[in-house]
């Protein structure tokens, strides 16, 4: 990455599993994930990084992967939606957007799950305007918000601090 | 939506940054991407190397001097400096706006270079920098230089930035005894963009002493209203007081209308906030 | 949940390549050339296709069903001659990557010579305006009166008549955060055209562009999985499918397209933007209206995609909740330079509504009424339903009062009243209180196209299911809608297993929409708030004839009379002796891979495969008297809010928010309440944030979100809600559609804007209220400019 280039070879974490690829530099992160890895589950919802449609985790923080170059990924480790189940189990976190009517059409709940997820590891008791401003960045055209609220602030005030831990992922800021 | 072809390279210094923009007509250097990616996605600018300073650790330092001042690296992110205990020690108004820029996404990759260096005139930090009386540190490879906040910003999207030089850090002195800061942004809806903004530092000793009063989105820069300034200095530090300063925010500013506001509107909402942000000023410094 | 959605970009053919659209800048301009050729030469190119060439291999335009000089309007995949809004597409690239694609778009040259642009809706019905369409000769798509009881008598007669100059309803949309997409495939070996997609009506875009196309409907094979929000948006995208049908066949490959953001905006679909101009409305002296008049304008962009249906779609709820019988509306549709729309949630009705619920508002101020008094004297009764309204629509069931008296109560009015008295004038902060009251009316009779168009062979409307057990004896149902997150599936399920008896769990309906099912008729498709009725009914249908069905086989099996067998959890089962049962893989085998067994009466007529379509109970309206049962149900919706207003600036804060609906029967309420919120959600953001303007240029000032603000988490707020279930008399379940909403939030806010202006406060005028406008409306409450508004009061003579 030291030498100047239109094509980088780079090497992502993702979910736990390493992955080594060539990338143009002009790639998005988020087309990285999604066409070259076939991690579709991380969307696009609009072309000016508004919509938050594409969030993911990247060495512990929440960004939009629209508005990072792939090449930028290199040696960073990544969160998706698809890591959040674990053996095909939800987690406490998708369980409440499930029991809560979080989710209608789906397409802004990979990044609200993400959003979300970093919000509770940074405050596992926040308060509803806590999780407002904490999902700010993720537009929803169905829901109004007022489930996804909910249910975020269900996983935090319904279960008990051994829960919060368990959906606390191994990698650490 | 998609990016033309770029080239990309991420220096491992500061160094081999300014060598590399140096000696590269068509490069850019590359911080938190948060507006750069968005123009290159729309294809508005030509960029032919991308030089990520990102990650430089040299870039993303806050450090609280013994004076009070601190230094704030081009590359600290916005959540870096809402979560500084450097910054909120003694400059707690710059965490809190930075703390309210759109999400914390954005938060998590902007920077302060970034959001001084596009020269937008709906930045958020600029019109505090300029009002806190901040200094813009630059180095080239040849060396390094300082200038002022507000002789840094120059026109829409330019600033005192020569080719191959780059913002290093931003020097914030401490607030003066008996100053206060203030900051109040009229925008189109919650933590989004600003339809006009002022940003103030006070200092009152009975009467006003000292002000600085920097109203943002009605020029092309962040601009010193002097007028409003002078009309403060020696007058009690009352609403009445600071309205009729206010008053002098007049036709000599003739804001650019667009989707979001009217040049009428944005004149007359200057009034307002340069009013409000004086009064938060005078608050703050009040409450130390 | 688990990231595992099959979104369209997330599908894909081998072979395919990407696609990408070239489209103009200009808002009217006259196309003087294209050349394609640097875009060809470009490696990893495969076709390029313009307006010209898709004209020359298509058999006929589009089809339009406007009668007159709109049927003159054509329309075919690419511009053709002209451009006629920014965002037109004149040709379309396909290539091996999307990068490819878009790099190979910017080098199609394009010669451009501007023509006179016209975006002003009212303007443009002028005979002087710039023409968009050559061969109509006028920018006149329709025009009609609908004119019922006699407003002009009741305007002479009435104790007081209301002027108000000029209502303005704005152009916004519901912009789904999945845009429009699809991967099609031309096979020239078997004729077939696959087109996968998230298109919300399949076969209404089949029987527009088929023919143009000449491909009949059997050659289509459309289907869809997952769609991320639609509402109406997603609708109207055929012209963009036909453009992809032409360059797959014209390169011999898959074409795959993924609109992005500023596309959509732009190229997509706009709602309805609608003027009323000269309203008046008579009133008596205790406050009972007896109609109203109005000119309406409706602004439809530059071609008309399920226009005009617009002009006559609002008839459904003409005197909105209220009793009067007097209306008259002068509609005419127009073109413009701007966006096509197409139906945007609350298509139409939306618009008419929120002007009959600022009519109301501004008589109770004008003429010193509580606004909840007011309405209460004006609503619909309880005890009035069903209730004939003035142009022959049936309203089912509901309770207007009652509805309206748990808003109050819910958003807490008499709390906030007494807060908005304590703050007084004079402190820079006003509260406004404000009711909005909509009906969302459901399951359309098409019929009421031929009230815009006598010569449409449109009526009635349906929808078919397909309910089987599979070989192993599973359940399974097909439906002919594509929701969008309606949760179609889960309440499909629901009323299926109710009907077999076993959970819902084990029921499977199939996800998507797929051609290839039959389970589908003309207007199949998820829209206009009608699942709970149509779909449901389908459901229901069905599946009660396959459970006659299973129940056959079962007497046969268990030698027992059909009386006295039932279904238990997956198996049918003798009544008084259980241990006498067959489970359902034995009955599936029974017909599908054992049938000797059967006697050949029961062989041949059971299958297990059962369609049924559920036929609402409609007529053909009556086209000369514009008049019809032209909608099944109508839910209700009542919202209230609490605004704070700064005074100094125009910001509106909502304190306070509450909704109230009334859908009839709810089948699942968890789903019905996602509903409420997420149109109110929508709603707030279109009241306050959202709004598509064109300068004098035809240029979009919004084209992406940076500059479109869609309402974020920390712009709505918590929306209480409540309800009422008054059941439908006309629907097999009790239910009614919803989800539309009927625009509730709009109408609730400006009536709470209106409400902190005061009683001599200026008139909101627009549904479209950004702090600045606020802001003009505060300071025009001080002067003395002309308000727009008059009353005129009849003097009245000693008794």
């Amino acid at each position: 990455m030291t030498e100047q280039g239109t094509t980088h070879v780079i090497e992502v974490t993702i979910n736990g599993q390493l992955y080594s690829r060539t990338v143009e530099a002009r790639q998005l992160l988020v087309h990285f994930l999604r066409d070259t890895l076939d991690l579709t589950g991380t969307h696009i919802g609009c072309d000016t990084g508004s919509c938050g449609a594409c969030s993911i985790i990247l060495n512990g923080k929440l960004v939009k992967s629209c508005m990072m170059l792939a090449p930028q990924a290199d040696g960073a480790v990544i969160e998706t939606v698809e890591g959040l189940a674990q053996n095909g189990e939800l987690n406490p976190l998708q369980e409440s957007f499930s029991r809560n009517h979080g989710l209608q059409c789906g397409y802004c709940t990979p990044g609200m799950l993400m959003a979300g997820t970093y919000l509770l590891r940074e405050n596992s008791n926040p308060t509803e305007e806590e999780v407002r401003r904490g999902i700010k960045g993720n537009i929803c055209r169905c829901t109004g918000y007022v489930n996804i609220v909910q249910s975020i602030m269900d996983v935090a005030g319904g279960h008990g601090p051994e829960q919060a831990e368990g959906m606390v992922g191994e990698e650490q800021r | 939506m998609l990016l033309k072809s770029v080239n990309y390279v991420r220096p491992e210094s500061v160094s081999e940054a300014l060598g590399i923009l140096s000696s590269n007509e068509g490069a850019a250097p590359l911080a938190g991407g948060q507006s750069l990616t968005n123009v290159l996605k729309h294809r508005v600018a030509s960029v032919d190397l991308l030089v990520d300073i990102s990650a430089l650790s040299e870039l993303r330092t806050i450090t609280r001097m013994t004076d009070g001042s601190i230094e704030v690296g081009a590359c600290a992110t916005y959540d870096e400096i809402d979560h500084s205990p450097d910054v909120r020690a003694g400059h707690d108004i710059l965490a809190r706006e930075a703390s309210h820029i759109e999400d914390q996404q954005i938060r998590n990759r902007g920077t302060i270079g970034g959001n001084c260096c596009l020269s937008d005139p709906t930045n958020n930090l600029p019109p505090l920098l300029v009002a806190l009386d901040a200094t813009m540190n630059i180095r080239a490879a040849a060396g390094s230089r300082e200038v002022a906040a507000e002789d840094f910003f120059k026109g829409y999207f330019l600033t005192a930035l020569e080719p191959g030089e780059l913002l290093v850090s931003i020097t914030i002195p401490p607030i003066p005894v008996g100053a206060g800061a203030g900051y109040v942004s009229l925008s189109v809806a919650a933590d989004s963009k600003t339809i006009v903004r002022a940003a103030a530092r006070v200092r009152v000793n009975g009467v006003i002493e000292e002000a600085r009063v920097v109203l943002a989105r009605v020029a092309s820069v962040p601009i010193r209203h002097y007028a409003m300034e002078e009309a403060l200095r020696g007058v009690a530090p009352t609403t009445e007081s600071v309205r009729a300063a206010a008053e002098l925010i007049g036709s000599d500013v003739e804001p650019i209308a667009d989707g979001h506001g009217s040049s009428e509107y944005r004149r007359e909402m200057a009034r307002v906030v340069a009013r409000r942000a004086v009064l938060a000023a005078i608050e703050e410094g009040g409450r130390k | 949940m688990q990231g595992e959605g099959s979104f369209i970009d997330d599908l894909g053919i081998h072979g395919q390549g990407y696609a990408w659209f070239v489209r103009s800048p200009y808002a009217h301009a006259r196309i003087v050339s294209v050349d394609v050729s640097a875009a060809m030469a470009l490696q990893g190119v495969y076709a390029v296709l313009t307006g010209d060439e898709a004209k020359e291999m298509c058999l006929v335009p589009f089809v339009q069903i406007a009668p007159g000089d709109g049927s003159r309007i054509e329309e075919w995949p690419l511009a053709v001659d002209k451009v006629r809004y920014q965002g037109d597409a004149v040709a379309v690239v396909l290539a091996d990557s999307r990068d490819t694609a878009r790099d190979a778009a910017e080098l199609v040259e394009v010669e451009y010579e501007p023509l006179t642009v016209v975006v002003d809706g009212v303007e443009a019905a002028e005979p002087t305006a710039s023409v968009l369409h050559e061969k109509a000769e006028t920018n006149v798509a329709w025009h009609g009166v609908f004119d019922y009881g006699d407003v002009d008598f009741a305007l002479e007669n009435a104790d007081h008549v209301v002027k108000i100059d000029r209502l303005h309803f704005h152009r916004f949309s519901s912009t789904p955060l999945e845009c429009n997409g699809a991967v099609v495939d031309w096979d020239k070996g078997s004729g077939v055209v696959d087109v996968k997609s998230n298109i919300q009506m399949p076969l209404f875009a089949a029987m527009v562009i088929g023919p143009a196309l000449g491909v009949p409907i059997n050659k289509f094979s459309f289907s869809s999985r997952d769609i991320g929000g639609a509402f109406g948006n997603k609708i109207a995208f055929y012209p963009q499918i036909a453009a992809l049908a032409l360059l797959s066949k014209k390169a011999g490959r898959p074409a795959k397209w993924t609109e992005y953001r500023t596309e959509h905006m732009l190229s997509s679909t706009h709602g309805n933007e609608r003027t009323f101009l000269d309203i008046e409305v008579p009133v008596m002296a205790d406050g009972t209206i007896l109609g109203v008049k109005a000119r309406a304008v409706d602004d439809v962009g530059a071609y008309l995609h399920y226009e005009p249906l617009g002009a006559v779609i609002w008839s459904q709820v003409t005197a909105g909740c209220y009793k009067f019988k007097n209306v008259q509306i002068d509609f005419t549709s127009v073109v413009t330079n701007k966006c096509p729309v197409a139906p945007n949630r609350g298509y139409s009705r939306m618009q008419h509504l929120w002007m009959l619920e600022r009519v109301i508002d501004i008589v109770a101020h004008e003429l010193d009424f509580d606004p909840v008094e007011l309405r209460k004297t004006n609503f619909v009764q309880p005890e009035d339903y069903p209730y004939l309204t003035p142009n022959g629509c049936v309203y089912d069931s509901g309770n207007l009062p009652l509805a309206l008296d748990m808003a109050l109560e819910l958003a807490d009015v008499d709390a906030w009243r007494r807060r908005q008295k304590e703050l007084g004038t004079g402190t820079g902060k006003r509260i406004g209180i404000g009711i909005g009251s909509t009906l969302d009316s459901g399951t359309n009779n098409f019929g009421q196209a031929r009230i815009m168009n006598p010569d449409l062979p449109f009526s009635g409307n349906g929808e078919a299911a397909f309910a089987k057990l599979d070989l192993y004896g599973e359940v399974n149902i097909n439906l002919g809608t594509t929701p969008q997150g309606q949760s179609h599936e889960t309440t499909s399920a629901q009323v299926a297993a109710d009907i077999l008896n076993m959970s819902p769990d084990d029921v499977t309906v199939t996800i998507g929409f797929d051609q290839a099912h039959n389970s589908f008729v003309g207007f199949s498709g998820t829209y206009a708030s009608q699942f709970a009725v149509t779909g449901l009914g389908a459901v229901m249908g069905a599946v009660a004839k396959l459970r006659d069905e299973i129940l056959e086989v079962g007497a046969f099996a268990l030698q027992a009379p059909k009386d006295d067998l039932e279904l238990r959890n997956g198996a049918c089962v003798v009544k008084d002796d259980p241990s006498r049962s067959i489970p359902f893989i034995g009955i599936a085998n029974l017909i599908y891979t054992n049938n000797a067994v059967l006697p050949r009466e029961l062989s041949a007529k059971i299958d297990l495969n059962c369609r049924y379509v559920y036929v609402p109970p409609f007529e053909v309206p009556d086209v000369e008297r514009k008049m019809g049962n032209l909608t099944l149900t109508y839910a209700i919706q009542i919202h209230v809010c609490v605004v704070e207003i700064d005074e100094e600036t125009g910001v509106v804060e909502i304190l306070s928010y509450a909704a109230i609906d009334d859908c009839g029967k709810r089948i699942n309420p968890q789903v019905v309440e996602g509903q409420v919120h997420g149109a109110a959600g929508l709603g707030i953001a279109a009241a306050l944030y959202e709004s598509f303007e064109y300068d004098e240029d035809g240029q979009l000032q919004e084209p992406s979100f940076y500059e479109y603000h869609a309402g974020t988490a920390m712009d709505i707020p918590d929306i209480r809600t409540g309800n009422i279930e008054s059941p439908s008399p006309f629907t097999p379940n009790g239910a009614k559609g919803m989800g539309e909403g009927g625009g509730a939030a709009l109408h609730t806010i400006c009536n709470a804007i209106q409400d902190a202006l005061g009683k001599d406060g200026a008139v909101v005028f627009d549904s479209h209220n950004t702090w600045e406008r606020v802001y003009e409306l505060l300071q025009s409450s001080q002067g003395s400019e002309p308000r727009g508004v008059r009353v005129i009061s009849r003097e009245v003579g000693p008794a």
